[in-house]
């Protein structure tokens, strides 16, 4: 296996100094297109974005690999408007491209379905009715007028953005031909806040809010990404027991999170007993976090440089007896939905998302490892607490709902032994100084509940932020959903579709 | 929910908060020796940095019933001059020209014909929630309270996927520029007599996103809300104290200004 810069060296690219772990690699506006091709080819395309910058604009491409822990960042200056388009070469470009369109006006040349993925035109959405698109793009509906999907009693059923009981707020198409499922268009952007635009020219502490809040249910993934990013970019150095904490209120997270996608397939299911044990166990794991941190969803804990306060040391005691109990009851639970023939038949082949497919799209979390995606930011690139300690990663390859689950019902046993582990770790309080930051640009990354989260920060000479891109798990996933729904199907499943992908809606929107 | 102890403030206190506050709910007016604190507990994202840089003034408080009826009652001004705390905790509220406070009897009498009038939703009260443009925090919140830990149906508190069955729209989030138009068409399928709770700081003050290119208004200019319920996110007891006094069921008690325990 060959490192990142070996790969870069072997294209004719070559590597100029960058932060530790990172391999940065100019190239031309013109070679771009070529370059990412060959890296997605012989690694994972982590992230496609741009970068306003004073003389025009900057491409940036980030790759990783299997057997290198670091990164390699690919950056094109870009002059013009205009640039040849990546997607037809690698089609999880796609959404990235789409999205550079959106918010920079850039047009990639031969893209082939330039929709907005945010952003609904210049008048507010109006469900159900048509809306202007951006100047430049299609527009949904000019997509359904040229590709409409055709056939004996085929109808289209729209589906929010205003859904059924307390769920966030996302538009769906159903195209149904009677009970066969043969299209769903996610249409996302409802809840789109342009928190990384916010974050410009502010202190990171400050834009440290607004990465925590990025989504409530992975607050703490985003947070720690971010942060690492700022002290990666900034040279600040953080001390090993605040290291494991951050571990530890990560796999916190992963925990209640968990808890909460099972208790939503089990409820799709049918099964309401089920349902209500895995929110007895997200109600506790969510008491614990408040133990510990004195928040819920462990808001405020985190600082740049470390944490801002102590781990409660009372949380921590009871966390011990806790762990046992969560481990005791989830094992139980595990054994009855598997034993449970409606629970398995129901999710067995559905929505089953190929594995060569999932690669294509460089697919991240429990749904790129249920389809054969053997990833994780934890075990591949280690960052906090997480080289000292030790874990299994599941991967699997059917592809379908159950495999998710199963992938979801493995990573609780594992976040449980490692909580375990950490609780006999030294604590102590891991509570930091207030850094000073030095200009630089840098990647911080974590395994949020949801899969790998990817943030890039640039640093100015005050320590401000002058570009903040976070890429979460959410933004490469739901890219396929679309694609698993399609994939013969019944309009029944639906509710176990979405409940086994546990996309957020936020982090996509941001 | 954080609170500010009015009686051990003192304008050293105030700066350091104001200064670490991320969002601007605390903000101070003036210098050390004359000046004047207001905090917003409608913008507090619960961060607790303010806690950290001047313990004993702001504390946090952990008991839940934390909703209230006016945005007044989250919002507090504490002014000092020579260096002295003003201790009375809300006098300054009249020099700035915010709206007075109702006699006492005036507001025993509002209280009460509002009790009676949500008589009607006594023990029966259809939700509808509307997520404007949130981070996902409140909606984790909510979906709690449909489980045994909260369990709101045993107070006759239910859940409905229409607006047309109704009683009362939950909403959370800033009101995102591609959310306002499904928010006010929602609100407007519900049937008379209605109700609106802001569940969190961004339907509140907007938090955080306060400032947001995306946002429209402030949820209270767009729809006549009925309850405020602060935090980031509310926790479930929050909700149901929100719900329960919407409804005349439960007492107003949070005051951002308060002597804590």
């Amino acid at each position: 296996m060959s490192g990142l810069r070996e790969i870069a060296e072997a294209m004719g690219l070559s590597a100029v100094p960058a932060a530790p772990g990172e391999v940065l690699v100019e190239c031309t506006e013109a070679e771009f297109k070529d370059a990412v091709a060959g890296l997605a080819e012989r690694g994972f395309l982590s992230d496609l974005f741009a970068t306003a910058t004073d003389d025009g604009h900057r491409l940036t491409a980030v790759f990783s690999t299997i057997g290198d822990p670091g990164w390699l960042r690919l950056q094109a200056r870009l002059a013009g408007e205009t640039y040849s388009a990546v997607t037809p070469a690698v089609h999880g470009a796609s959404w990235y491209e789409r999205e550079i369109a959106e918010v920079f006006g850039l047009i990639p040349h031969g893209h082939p379905a330039l929709l907005p993925v945010r952003l609904h035109g210049g008048e507010p959405a109006k469900f159900g009715r048509r809306r202007r698109s951006r100047a430049g793009m299609e527009s949904i509906e000019e997509l359904n007028e040229t590709a409409p999907i055709q056939g004996q009693g085929v109808f289209q059923l729209p589906l929010g953005p205003v859904r059924s009981g307390p769920q966030e707020s996302a538009h769906f198409l159903f195209t149904s031909g009677g009970e066969d499922l043969v299209m769903v268009r996610p249409w996302l952007g409802y809840k789109h806040r342009a928190v990384e635009e916010m974050a410009i020219g502010r202190q990171a502490d400050s834009a440290l809010i607004l990465a925590e809040r990025l989504a409530g249910t992975s607050t703490f993934a985003n947070g720690i990404a971010f942060a690492q990013a700022v002290e990666r970019a900034g040279e600040v150095e953080v001390s090993d027991e605040a290291r494991r904490a951050r571990a530890l209120l990560a796999e916190m997270e992963r925990l209640h999170s968990h808890f909460a996608s099972l208790a939503k397939v089990a409820d799709s299911t049918g099964l309401t007993v089920a349902a209500a044990q895995y929110n007895l166990l997200r109600e506790e794991a969510l008491q614990g976090c408040a133990a510990l941190t004195g928040h819920r969803y462990l808001r405020g804990i985190l600082a740049i440089g470390g944490l801002a306060g102590p781990v409660a040391a009372g949380g921590l005691r009871e966390l011990s007896g806790s762990v046992v109990r969560w481990r005791r009851r989830s094992r139980g639970l595990e054994e009855l939905l598997e034993g449970t023939a409606t629970f398995v038949d129901r999710l067995e082949t559905t929505a089953i998302l190929a594995s060569e497919y999932a690669h294509e799209h460089y697919l991240v979390g429990p749904v790129g490892r249920a389809s054969g995606v053997d990833r994780d930011s934890r075990r591949d690139h280690p960052y906090a607490g997480y080289p000292e300690l030790e874990f299994q990663v599941l991967a699997k390859s059917q592809g379908d709902a159950l495999a998710r689950v199963r992938v979801l019902l493995f990573e609780v046993g594992e976040a449980l032994s490692l909580v375990e582990q950490l609780l006999c770790a030294e604590f102590v309080a891991g509570v930091a100084a207030q850094p000073s930051l030095k200009a630089g640009s840098a990647l911080g990354w974590a395994e949020a509940p949801g899969g790998e989260t990817l943030h890039l920060v640039d640093l100015d000479s005050s320590g401000r932020i002058s570009r903040w891109r976070a890429r979460p798990p959410a933004a490469v996933n739901w890219h396929v959903y679309s694609h698993a729904c399609a994939s013969g199907n019944n309009l029944t499943d639906y509710p176990v579709i979405e409940a086994s992908f546990a996309l957020s809606v936020a982090e996509f929107d941001r | 929910m954080v609170q500010l102890d009015a009686s051990l403030l003192t304008p050293e206190l105030a700066i350091a908060a104001a200064g670490v506050c991320p969002t601007d709910a605390i903000t101070v007016n003036g210098d050390r020796t004359e000046g004047s604190l207001l905090f917003e507990a409608g913008q507090c994202v619960m961060c607790a940095r303010c806690v950290r840089a001047a313990p004993d003034a702001f504390h946090l408080v952990s008991e839940p019933e934390v909703a209230v009826r006016s945005p007044a009652s989250l919002r507090t001004r504490v002014g000092w001059k020579g260096g002295k705390a003003d201790r009375s905790g809300r006098s300054a509220d009249l020099e700035t020209g915010d709206a007075p406070q109702p006699a006492e009897e005036e507001r025993r009498l509002v209280d009460e014909l509002h009790v009676r009038a949500m008589r009607i939703f006594n023990r029966s009260l259809h939700i509808r929630h509307v997520d404007a443009g949130s981070c996902n925090g409140c909606e984790a919140e909510l979906q709690m309270l449909a489980t045994p830990s909260y369990d709101l149906a045993r107070l006759g508190l239910f859940f409905t996927p229409t607006p047309r069955h109704a009683d009362c729209l939950v909403v959370t989030g800033i009101v995102t520029q591609q959310m306002e138009a499904a928010l006010v068409e929602t609100y407007e399928a519900m049937p008379n007599p209605k109700l609106v709770v802001a569940a969190g700081v961004c339907a509140l003050g907007g938090g955080c996103f306060a400032g947001s290119p995306r946002r429209t208004r402030p949820l209270d200019r767009i729809l006549p809300v009925d309850v405020y319920v602060p935090g980031c996110p509310p926790t479930p007891l929050a909700l149901l104290h929100g719900l329960l006094l919407a409804t005349g069921r439960a007492e107003e008690r949070y005051r951002a200004s308060g002597t804590g325990r």
